[in-house]
């Protein structure tokens, strides 16, 4: 594992200034030594900000739609559809949030559990603001205002077959119980392009932790065009108590609205688009 | 005004506890116990409010003569619990006796104690189960470790600590239990100062789990003010370094090299039976990988609580932070 001033030496050798700007500007909470409690440190933002920076600006060449909708602070949860074989859409996600929101906010995806166990990938991971997928994590980061990242289809979403491309799968229910309960906003998202990047065709059984190993009809994701929407966002902390979030009904509703939302979303951008790769 | 018997006498902490509290004009006297002669367990001078006793806490006779024998006689009120055998690597009956059994008895002596009306219990954060399905910031909510594989040292505090939350709202007497972080200190039992004394740290390759250490100022600060409290609970005492692992080994001036946990735990292993070390890998695998930062929320609401002494790191400490003086 890099240590962070290796890291920051790095960013300023390859990075531009806008990614100086960014870092200047970051805001977080410093548990005392650099890091915050899960373990995210501002110099492995930067960093991730600045490798993710070829694929946004050039290779997906990112397109953001209503990212105003994001608020600037407080608890906030930005619920996407997920897809694509490999997270390349989450990281897209979060290097458009941490861009287009001022002061620059680092979303916390909210990772699968085998995510934190892998070897490397798990701490780098952290480094950068993602957490485990437990309701304890989530509690902590939304009771300090953070902006959690999320997608509530789960490994489901991201390992759907190519048919069932831009068709929701089943849509988990917890982001709802967790905006009531923790007063947070949630702004619904819905990406274009990554169901397309690399098809799946086939899935073998997985190793350890991991669910499965995908394998995918082509070994890099293609160049298709991102359109990330970001809808109005939904207060149902301003509709319901806090103890609402204890009623299954209530956040069932409440979880298929939010769904609602992100299809109504992802078919305004389908309407929208020019084409895949366009 | 307050009498205070606090057992377990003979580490850094208890010497520092019934020091502050003989500088503590709120406490009348303080009744201390120990297995050790009073010259080797506490090197404060002699005190008409300070009393020690050579108490084998594993013998409930013993602790039956102390509890209503001197502590009756100098109207304890409060009790604070500390004595828990130090050493991951010793087991058997009688450190069980020590670690669950003592606090045990005392706790049924307790209830029908004439003066005793508060008992504050140190646990520890090792009871807190860690995974990579549980989360990094943990509350009193969280699981406990009850896994049949954990080691007796584990096992034991759990039990004690199960034990004393068990009779909470029962006992007559008022029951606090602290789970406190680690303090990074000699003497204290710490599994994560063994490991930084070595000359090189091997560290599990691939994971750099987040941990919360404490100083003994700010484990004695909590202890006070459990004592002083009222209401009963179980509270987190963290500490105020939060840090990755391989930063504090960073900044204790140790070289680390990162290893496969099957080339780490027999290396540990042989430190131990040559050198006398306490490190037991095997007892912190899952805490050399996934991350335990203990959630003090409740400790700073209900005991005013904060933690405000970090640690004094050989090779730089917090970001922006000037050492405090120490609690004397």
């Amino acid at each position: 594992m890099l240590p962070p001033r290796v890291v920051r030496a790095l960013t300023r050798a390859l990075g531009n200034p806008d990614i100086a700007d960014r870092r200047a500007r970051f805001r977080y909470q410093d548990a005392g030594h650099g890091f915050d409690a899960f373990g995210l440190h501002p110099d492995w933002v930067s960093f991730a900000d600045l490798i993710t920076s070829p694929l946004y600006e050039r290779w997906f060449r990112v397109r953001s739609y209503g990212a105003d909708n994001i608020p600037a602070s407080g608890p906030t949860i930005v619920a996407a559809n997920h897809s694509g074989t490999l997270p390349y859409d989450a990281s897209m996600l979060w290097a458009d949030i941490y861009r287009h929101t001022d002061p620059p906010r680092a979303p916390r995806p909210i990772a699968d559990y085998f995510v934190s166990g892998l070897p490397l990938v798990g701490t780098t991971f952290a480094r950068t603001g993602t957490v485990g997928g437990s309701r304890g994590n989530a509690r902590a980061l939304l009771e300090s205002g953070e902006l959690l990242m999320l997608f509530p289809e789960g490994t489901p979403g991201i390992g759907k077959p190519f048919s069932e491309r831009y068709h929701l799968q089943e849509w988990r229910q917890g982001h709802c119980e967790l905006a009531i309960r923790h007063r947070a906003t949630i702004v619904p998202a819905a990406l274009i392009g990554p169901e397309e990047q690399m098809p799946q065709v086939a899935r073998l059984p997985g190793v350890g932790q991991i669910p499965y190993i995908p394998v995918p009809a082509t070994l890099f994701p293609l160049p298709v065009r991102y359109h990330i929407h970001y809808g109005e966002p939904m207060t149902f902390h301003e509709r319901f108590a806090p103890a609402d979030a204890d009623d299954p009904d209530i956040v069932s509703a409440c979880a298929l609205e939010v769904k609602a939302a992100v299809q109504a979303l992802i078919d305004e951008g389908l309407e929208q688009r020019e084409g895949v790769f366009r | 005004m307050i009498s205070v018997l606090v057992t377990g006498v003979g580490s850094p902490i208890s010497e520092r506890l019934v020091r502050s509290f003989l500088a503590d004009t709120r406490v009348k006297h303080v009744l201390t116990c120990g297995h050790l002669p009073r010259a080797q367990a506490l090197t404060l001078p002699e005190s008409r409010r300070l009393t020690y006793l050579q108490v084998d806490l594993t013998r409930s006779r013993r602790v039956r003569e102390l509890v209503f024998g001197p502590a009756r006689d100098l109207g304890v009120e409060v009790v604070v619990h500390l004595a828990q055998h130090r050493r991951a690597h010793m087991g058997g009956r009688k450190v069980h006796k020590l670690n669950v059994e003592a606090l045990r008895a005392i706790l049924d002596l307790t209830d029908r104690h004439p003066t005793i009306r508060r008992v504050v219990v140190k646990s520890y954060a090792a009871v807190y189960k860690v995974g990579l399905d549980l989360p990094v910031k943990v509350t009193e909510n969280h699981p406990l470790d009850l896994s049949p594989g954990a080691a007796q040292y584990v096992r034991d505090r759990v039990e004690a600590d199960l034990t004393a939350c068990a009779r909470m709202g029962l006992s007559r007497a008022e029951i606090v239990v602290l789970r406190c972080a680690e303090a990074l200190a000699p003497g204290t039992g710490s599994q994560l100062y063994d490991l930084l004394e070595a000359p090189v740290v091997f560290r599990p390759i691939g994971f750099d789990p987040m941990v919360n250490v404490a100083t003994i100022d700010d484990l004695v600060v909590a202890l006070e003010r459990a004592t002083h409290g009222s209401g009963e609970g179980v509270f987190n005492i963290p500490g105020f370094d939060t840090l990755p692992l391989t930063e504090a080994i960073r900044k204790w001036g140790r070289p680390q090299i990162p290893a496969p946990g099957a080339v780490i735990q027999p290396l540990y292993e042989l430190r131990h039976r040559v050198l006398g070390t306490d490190f037991s890998y095997g007892m912190n695998r899952r805490r050399m990988h996934y991350g335990l930062v203990m959630d003090g929320t409740r400790a700073r609401e209900e005991l005013g609580y904060e933690p405000a002494h970090p640690v004094d790191w050989p090779l730089g400490g917090p970001i922006g932070t000037e050492r405090p003086a120490p609690v004397t």
